[in-house]
C-alpha cells in the first residue's frame, strides 16, 4: 500500500496525497460534493461538463483536446454521480510520468496548469459561459437525460431508485430531469459554477509515483482566495421503510422483463450488512444466484446490492413475464432463509473471501486508491483495506442474522413489454 | 522448457513467454508492487468458428449459431460441482466471456493465486456434459440472448454487420437465437470442445503479481499433453461489397443511435494489426474532437460526447466504425464522406497527425500501468498472431506516408453503412 495522508488546505477542502512508486501517471481529481436537490443537479453538471471541456485559454473541447493530444494523450474526465443524498461532481486530468515524454516536456506540469484554468479560470464572461462549451455540455447532458432508457437494466433499477427514495435527495437523477436541464441558462449554470467553488464540500486528490508538491500548493492558493465556508455534512441518511410497498409497473417496447425490488433497513452496521448481502446475492455462489439461476433457470442475472449511505438493498434480474411472480416469490424465499439463519459457516466464509479479494485489489489502479480514500472520507473514518477486512471479519453469524431481519420491502419495480 | 523474455524497446516493459511441452502457449507478465494477478485461459474459438474439420474428419462439421457461447455457459460445471463453488474457496472473482474469434476464462486475485490457477487449468480440461444440464442452460441463455436483444447498443452493431456481410458469420450474434441454441445437445458441444479445447489451439497468460517459475510448476502438473489435431476453420466466400447502404429499426432510445460503418479486405497477422493501426491513426485524424469535421459536427448539433470510432477486426473481417446518437445520421453520414473524400484529395493534417501518434503512444504507456489491460494485451497477441509489443512498435515505425496509404486503400466510402436505431 501507498502512503496516504490528508490535510485540510482551505474551509472544506480536503488535499490527499497518494504515493505509490509503481505508477507511471499522475492522476489529480478534484470533487465538489453538494445537495442533490432536483432544481441544482442539472446546473451543476452543465457547470462540471463546462469545466472539463474549456477554458480561458483552450475555448473549446477542440481546442483542449488538441492541446491534451500533444501531451501524450492526456485526458481529463468529469464524471457526475449520485452519493446518497448528494452530488458529486468530479473533474480530474490523467497523465503519463515526465519520464516517458520523448521531447523533454513537462507533461505534468502543463497538464496541471490546464486543470487549475479549467476551474478557477474557465471560459466564461461577463457572469455567463462561452457560448460553444455551454451549448455543447447542455445538448450532451439533455442527450445523456433521454439515453437512461437505453440500458433497460440500468434504468430499472434508477426508477426503482426514485420510487423507493420518493421525497429524498436520493430519488433525484445527479444529472437532474429533463425540463430543468433544458431551461438551464449559460448565466445559471455559471452561477452554480461559483456556488460550487464557494459551497461545496471539495476534496482533491493526487495519485503518482512521487510527490509533486506544487500540486498541494497551487490548489491551496487557488482555493484559500476563495471566500469560502467550512462545510459539516452527514452522509449517511437511512432511508425509512414505506408502510406500505409501493408496486410500480411500466411498459416499454422490450423482450425481457425487468424486476426491481428495493428494500430498507435501519441497521446502521455496514460490515454486517455488506456481508448479509454478499451471501445473499452479491457472488456467482450467492443465494440468489444458486437458486434464481442456476437451480430454477429464471433468469441470466439476479443480483443484490447494498447501499450504504441509505442502507438499502436492491434486488434486480431480467425475467420472463410468465415467471415474475414466481420470481418474486423465489427472492423473498432466499431472504427468508436469512432471516433465519439458513446459511452456513462456508457461505460466511467464502463471502468474506470474495470480500478480502476486491479489497486487496485496492491500489492496484489509481482511481482504486481514489475510491477507497474517498470511502473513508463520507465513513468520517481512516481505515486501511486491511483494517476494513478485519471489520468484516468480526461480523458475527447474529449480526448477519440481524442484518437480514432489519429488511423490509418498500417498493418493487417491474418493466413489461408492450 | 525454455523462457523466453520479450523486451520492449520502447516502454521497457517485459514479459515470458514458454512453449510448453503440452502443446500451449504461455505468456507471463511479472509486474512489481501490484497486488492482483489477472490470468487467462484462452482457446481461438469464438462465434465465427462454425464449419471446421481436423485430420481425422473427411468433411467439414458445420454446427449451430452460438454453439462456443454455449460450450463456454457448459464448461463451469464439472461432474461433481461447479468452477464457482471452487473459485468461492479462493477468493477470486471468476468469470468467462466468448467474443467472435475466442473463448477465455479469467480470475482476478490478490491471494492464493496458484490455487485458482489450478481450478482454472482443472475444469478447463474437464468437460461435462449431459441432456439434463444442456436442457438446464437453454433457459439461462435464452434470458440472457433477450437482455441482449433488448440492447439498443449491441442491435445497431449486428444491423450493420448483416448488412455488410453477405456470408461471413461476424453477422451471427455470438449467443445464438433462442432456435439455433435449441440444437445443441452434448454430443456437439463434446464434438467442439475436443476440437477447439486442443492445448495447441490455446493459450494461457498471467499477469501481475505472479511468479513464472511457480506458475510453470503448476502447468507441469496439470496440463494434459495433446495431439496435434491439425485443425482448419473455413469461412464462405465473402465478396467484397457491402448488401445495403442503410438499415433502421425501432427500439425505445433516447436520441437515434448509429453505428456507421466502412467494410475492408481483410488481413491476417502482423499486415492487419499493423492496418488495423494505421487506420485507426487515420480515423481518429477524421474524427478526434481536436479535428475540424468534430467541431462542424458539434455546430450543427449533429454529434455528442458519445461519438467515437473504433477499428473491428478478425478472422476473415475488417471494419472501421464510427458510433454514436445523433439527431439526423444520415446527414452526419453525409458529412464524414464528404470529409474522408477531402483528405484523401488533400492529404491528412499534418500536426493532427503528430499529435494523434503522441496520444495513442501515452495511451499505450498508461496501459502498461494495468494489470487488466496487460494480460487483455497479451492474449490479443496470440489470437492475432503477432507479437507482445507489436503494437508499439509499429507505432515507433509508422509514417504519414504508410497512413495516407491505408487512408486511400480502405476508407472506401462506397463500402459504407449506416445502421440506425431510432
Amino acid at each position: 500500500m501507498a502512503n496516504y495522508s490528508r490535510k485540510v488546505i482551505a474551509d472544506g477542502v480536503g488535499y490527499s496525497t497518494i504515493i505509490d512508486p509503481k505508477f507511471k501517471t499522475n492522476k489529480v481529481q478534484v470533487m465538489f460534493i453538494t445537495d442533490l436537490l432536483k432544481e441544482a443537479a442539472a446546473e451543476n453538471a452543465i457547470a462540471v461538463g463546462v469545466m472539463g471541456s474549456s477554458n480561458c485559454k483552450y475555448k473549446n473541447i477542440s481546442e483542449i483536446t488538441a492541446k491534451l493530444n500533444a501531451l501524450y494523450g492526456a485526458t481529463i474526465n468529469v464524471h457526475v454521480s449520485k452519493q446518497g443524498d448528494y452530488q458529486k461532481l468530479s473533474i480530474g486530468v490523467t497523465s503519463i510520468h515526465n519520464r516517458f515524454a520523448l521531447e523533454g516536456e513537462d507533461i505534468s506540469g502543463e497538464v496541471l496548469e490546464i486543470l487549475l484554468d479549467c476551474i478557477f479560470n474557465p471560459n466564461a464572461q461577463n457572469g455567463e459561459f462561452g457560448n460553444e462549451p455551454f451549448d455543447f455540455r447542455k445538448k450532451d447532458l439533455l442527450d445523456t437525460i433521454d439515453a437512461e432508457i437505453n440500458n433497460k437494466r440500468g434504468y430499472a433499477v434508477l426508477q426503482a431508485h426514485r420510487k423507493a427514495f420518493l421525497n429524498e435527495n436520493s430519488g433525484n437523477s445527479p444529472y437532474g430531469d429533463k425540463e430543468t436541464a433544458g431551461a438551464v441558462t449559460s448565466a445559471q449554470a455559471y452561477s452554480a459554477y461559483k456556488k460550487l467553488l464557494s459551497d461545496a464540500q471539495v476534496e482533491i486528490y493526487f495519485v503518482g509515483s512521487e510527490e509533486d508538491p506544487s500540486v498541494e500548493e497551487k490548489m491551496k492558493q487557488a482555493f484559500s482566495s476563495l471566500e469560502r465556508k467550512s462545510v459539516s455534512n452527514e452522509f449517511v441518511a437511512l432511508s425509512p421503510a414505506k408502510n406500505d410497498v409501493c408496486r410500480y409497473e411500466e411498459k416499454l417496447d422490450v423482450k425481457q422483463c425487468k424486476m426491481v425490488m428495493a428494500f430498507k433497513s435501519d441497521n446502521e452496521d455496514r460490515y454486517a450488512m455488506k456481508l448479509m448481502n454478499t451471501i445473499l446475492g452479491g457472488t456467482p455462489f450467492s443465494k440468489l444466484f444458486l437458486n434464481v439461476r442456476e437451480k430454477l433457470s429464471l433468469c441470466y442475472y439476479c443480483a443484490a446490492a447494498y447501499t450504504p449511505l441509505k442502507g438499502a438493498v436492491f434486488i434486480d434480474c431480467g425475467i420472463e413475464e410468465d415467471n415474475i411472480e414466481k420470481t418474486e416469490t423465489e427472492i423473498l424465499n432466499q431472504l427468508e432463509e436469512m432471516k433465519k439463519g439458513n446459511f452456513s459457516q462456508e457461505d460466511i466464509d467464502n463471502s468474506l473471501l470474495s470480500i478480502a479479494n476486491s479489497l486487496k485489489g485496492v491500489g492496484d489502479t489509481p482511481s482504486s486508491y481514489i475510491n477507497w480514500y474517498y470511502g473513508c472520507f463520507i465513513h468520517d473514518e481512516v481505515l486501511t483495506p486491511a483494517q476494513s477486512l478485519e471489520r468484516y471479519s468480526s461480523v458475527t453469524r447474529e449480526q448477519i442474522i440481524d442484518a437480514a431481519n432489519s429488511l423490509k420491502l418498500d417498493t418493487v419495480y417491474v418493466m413489461k413489454g408492450e | 522448457m525454455e523462457i523466453q523474455e520479450i523486451y520492449c524497446a520502447q516502454t521497457g516493459d517485459k514479459c515470458n513467454y514458454i512453449k510448453h511441452a503440452s502443446g500451449l502457449d504461455i505468456y507471463i507478465c511479472e509486474m512489481n508492487g501490484f497486488s492482483t494477478t489477472e490470468a487467462l485461459f484462452g482457446t481461438k474459438y469464438g462465434s465465427i468458428n462454425t464449419m471446421f474439420k481436423t485430420k481425422d474428419d473427411a468433411e467439414y462439421t458445420v454446427v449451430p449459431e452460438g454453439i462456443a457461447h454455449f460450450l463456454e455457459h457448459k464448461l463451469f460445471e464439472n461432474e461433481d460441482c461447479d468452477a464457482f463453488a471452487l473459485y468461492a474457496k479462493t477468493g477470486a472473482n471468476a468469470n468467462a466471456y466468448t467474443s467472435f474469434d475466442r473463448t477465455c476464462y479469467l480470475y482476478s486475485c490478490s491471494d492464493n493465486y496458484l490455487e485458482s490457477l489450478k481450478i482454472l487449468l482443472g475444469f478447463v480440461q474437464s468437460p461435462y456434459f449431459t441432456k439434463e444440464t444442456v436442457d438446464k442452460e437453454q433457459g439461462i441463455i435464452g434470458q440472457e440472448i433477450k437482455m441482449t436483444n433488448d440492447n439498443p447498443g449491441w442491435r445497431v452493431l449486428f444491423n450493420m454487420l448483416r448488412s455488410m456481410y453477405h456470408n461471413h458469420p461476424v453477422k451471427i450474434d455470438i449467443a445464438g437465437t433462442v432456435e439455433s441454441i435449441a440444437k445443441i445437445d452434448a454430443e456437439l458441444l463434446y464434438k467442439c470442445y475436443n476440437t477447439f479445447y486442443n492445448l495447441h489451439n490455446m493459450v494461457l497468460v498471467l499477469a501481475g503479481n505472479v511468479n513464472t517459475e511457480e506458475v510453470l510448476e503448476v502447468a507441469d502438473e496439470l496440463l494434459k499433453p495433446c495431439e496435434d489435431i491439425e485443425l482448419e476453420t473455413v469461412f464462405p466466400e465473402e465478396p467484397y461489397e457491402i448488401i445495403e447502404k442503410e438499415v433502421y429499426e425501432h427500439l425505445p432510445v433516447g436520441m437515434p443511435i448509429f453505428n456507421i460503418g466502412i467494410k475492408c479486405a481483410p488481413l491476417s497477422g502482423y499486415e492487419r494489426l499493423k492496418a488495423n493501426m494505421e487506420c485507426y491513426i487515420a480515423g481518429s485524424i477524421i474524427s478526434d474532437p481536436s479535428a475540424p469535421l468534430y467541431q462542424k459536427l458539434i455546430e450543427q448539433n449533429l454529434i455528442n460526447s458519445t461519438f467515437g470510432y473504433e477499428v473491428f477486426d478478425g478472422d476473415g473481417f475488417f471494419t472501421l466504425i464510427f458510433s454514436g446518437e445523433s439527431s439526423d445520421p444520415k446527414k452526419l453520414r453525409d458529412m464524414l464522406t464528404e470529409e474522408i473524400e477531402r483528405v484523401k484529395k488533400e492529404g491528412l493534417d499534418r500536426q493532427l497527425y503528430d499529435s494523434i501518434k503522441k496520444s495513442s503512444y501515452g495511451e499505450m504507456v498508461m496501459e502498461s500501468n494495468n494489470t487488466e489491460a496487460v494480460a487483455s494485451n497479451l492474449i490479443s497477441a496470440f489470437m492475432s498472431e503477432t507479437m507482445p509489443y507489436d503494437q508499439i512498435k509499429i507505432l515507433s515505425e509508422m509514417t504519414y506516408d504508410d497512413v495516407m496509404a491505408a487512408l486511400n486503400t480502405r476508407f472506401d466510402t462506397k463500402n459504407l453503412v449506416l445502421s440506425v436505431i431510432e
